[in-house]
């Protein structure tokens, strides 16, 4: 094996695993966060750091087909933060306009 | 060629670790912030610049081929959707915190 | 007396009926308010007859006792039953279990030919260079479609508990029918809109991709039905119930779903009774690798996206608005 090869290997190695120690400082803030929003930003950007990892071993395992799930990974990302956003939203005018309902009442 | 290998892979390497101190001062961001609509301008800087420096690495470690046009679609993508991403965590956060005015100001002028 | 009016002055004072009405002299009201006498309660005979028949109704189902204690008896011996049921299925279990080769021996069944056949016979077969498509669509293509019809089955159970009737909202206001789907969300958010308007095609391109190469690369049916399904709600998430609604009601999920898995059962029983292993189906291999290749699989993998891409779309809608 020569120097170059090592170089790759090594940096290929090293990279992954700073990457998922930072995914696990993500987790904490995830599971820190005070409002909700927090965690959907922590989750966000647990997200992107999968997304590097996984197009890291595509290249490092020569498979180029792994790079699509890097495209599915972020389609589910985005499509999970705007949907939870969404329906956060909706749940909390509901149960606003339900305690205003309740007060109105009494 | 040898020097054009080393070259290659010095430049990529570069660009790699480029983006990985990226993640880490989004990291940090992330934890020194106090509120959500700040910790949120960090939390973008890896959604666009981070990835897009990773990703022009490994584009410089594989050369150009179909998976380096996916990997570009990948940035491509990520940079259409991260500011859409934001918006709606910021108008969520917005709408439902009852306690904002006490975290900053907001304009009351169109609502 | 030390009145300042004279006698008669006084009895045409209000204190002096007052005096009276105090002393019981008389009541003012005896004769002008009056409480009318109740009339008797009556009841006709057949509502009397109906009224008896419905407590002995009542009391013959609520102190049934013979019943009752057939159905606590009933109750007893079930649950007797089920321990012993269980017991026994735990015995003949764990009985298995000791019949179950010793972990790590090279002779074991997990190493047997089958897998050894999979491999090395697998793209001559099936024609497909991705093994887990020959397999899944070729060898085992029965289970496949088992698969596709619990997906469908779940759909129909789902509709069955979820769906709202149409017939409690036709008194709804045409304003109220269009903020009904979703009366408390922020709506038309112009800038997830304009995002929406490039990515939803990008997605839904990328899963055609994907069902496409399903023979060529890692991927096929499911997963590119699960893109395409993220890319319907993703439209659906920016614009509403009433866009989607033009081109995707329950009729095209039900004729899509009806389609699509016809024809897998119709296309895999051809290939199943005409060409089982070594018999000539008559339908072309062509070239490993290319996309017009592999036979029956791609077909298969369009009809596998197709009902996955359509059940994930009809989740999200039936437990969002109970019904599409």
């Amino acid at each position: 094996m020569t120097l170059l090869e090592t170089g790759y290997q090594g940096l290929f190695t090293v990279v992954p695993i700073i990457l998922a120690f930072m995914v696990i400082l993500c987790l904490v803030r995830a599971i820190k966060g005070p409002r909700i929003a927090d965690r959907i930003v922590a989750v966000n950007m647990m997200g992107t750091m999968t997304m590097v990892i996984i197009a890291i071993l595509a290249i490092k395992m020569e498979e180029g087909y792994l790079v699509d799930i890097c495209i599915i990974y972020a389609m589910i990302s985005f499509l999970a933060v705007t949907l939870l956003a969404k329906v956060y939203m909706g749940v909390y005018a509901e149960k606003k306009k339900k305690e205003e309902k309740e007060n109105g009442h009494t | 060629m040898a020097i054009l290998e080393w070259i290659r892979f010095l430049v990529g390497a570069a660009f790699l670790l480029g983006g990985l101190t990226v993640f880490g001062i989004e990291l940090f961001g992330v934890f020194h912030y106090k509120y959500v609509l700040n910790r949120m301008h960090a939390a973008a800087l890896g959604d666009t610049l981070g990835i897009a420096l990773c990703m022009l690495g490994l584009v410089i470690f594989s050369g150009f081929n179909f998976t380096s046009v996916k990997m570009i679609l990948v940035v491509v993508f990520l940079w259409f959707a991260s500011p859409v991403a934001s918006h709606m965590v910021a108008r969520f956060e917005v709408s439902t915190n009852e306690e904002i005015e006490k975290e900053c100001e907001i304009d009351k002028g169109e609502e | 007396m030390s009145r300042l009016l004279s006698e008669e002055e006084y009895r045409k004072t209000k204190a002096y009926r007052m005096k009276r009405w105090y002393h019981g002299d008389k009541d003012p009201y005896i004769s002008k308010v009056e409480m009318k006498p109740q009339k008797p309660f009556k009841e006709d005979v057949e509502l009397q007859r109906k009224r008896l028949h419905d407590e002995l109704i009542l009391n013959q189902r609520i102190y049934d006792v013979e019943h009752n204690n057939k159905i606590l008896a009933f109750r007893k011996f079930y649950r007797f039953i089920s321990v012993i049921f269980v017991a026994a299925l735990m015995a003949i279990l764990l009985y298995m279990v000791s019949y179950l080769p010793p972990t790590g021996d090279a002779t074991n069944p997990d190493n047997n030919e089958v897998a050894a056949k999979y491999i090395e016979d697998g793209m001559a077969d099936t024609g497909a260079v991705n093994i887990v498509t020959g397999m899944i669509l070729d060898y085992r293509a029965f289970d496949t479609l088992g698969e596709s019809n619990v997906l469908f089955i779940a759909t129909c159970a789902v509709l069955i508990l979820l769906r709202l009737d149409k017939n409690e909202k036709t008194d709804t206001t045409k304003e109220e029918e269009e903020e009904n789907d979703r009366l408390y969300e922020p709506k038309n958010d112009i800038i997830l809109q304009k995002v929406a308007f490039f990515l939803v095609p990008l997605i839904i391109i990328f899963g055609i991709y994907v069902i496409l190469n399903g023979h060529i690369s890692p991927g096929g049916g499911f997963s590119g039905g699960a893109i395409i399904g993220a890319g319907l709600i993703l439209y659906l998430n920016a614009f509403g119930f009433q866009k989607t609604e033009r081109f995707f009601t329950q009729k095209t999920y039900k004729w899509i779903c009806f389609v699509a898995l016809s024809f897998y059962c119709l296309a895999k029983t051809y290939s199943f009774y005409c060409g089982a292993h070594h018999l000539e189906t008559g339908i072309p291999l062509g070239t490993p690798g290319d996309i017009i290749s592999a036979g029956l699989i791609l077909p298969l993998n369009i009809c596998v996206g197709l009902v996955v891409a359509c059940t994930m779309y009809a989740f999200y809608a039936m437990f969002r608005k109970g019904g599409f």
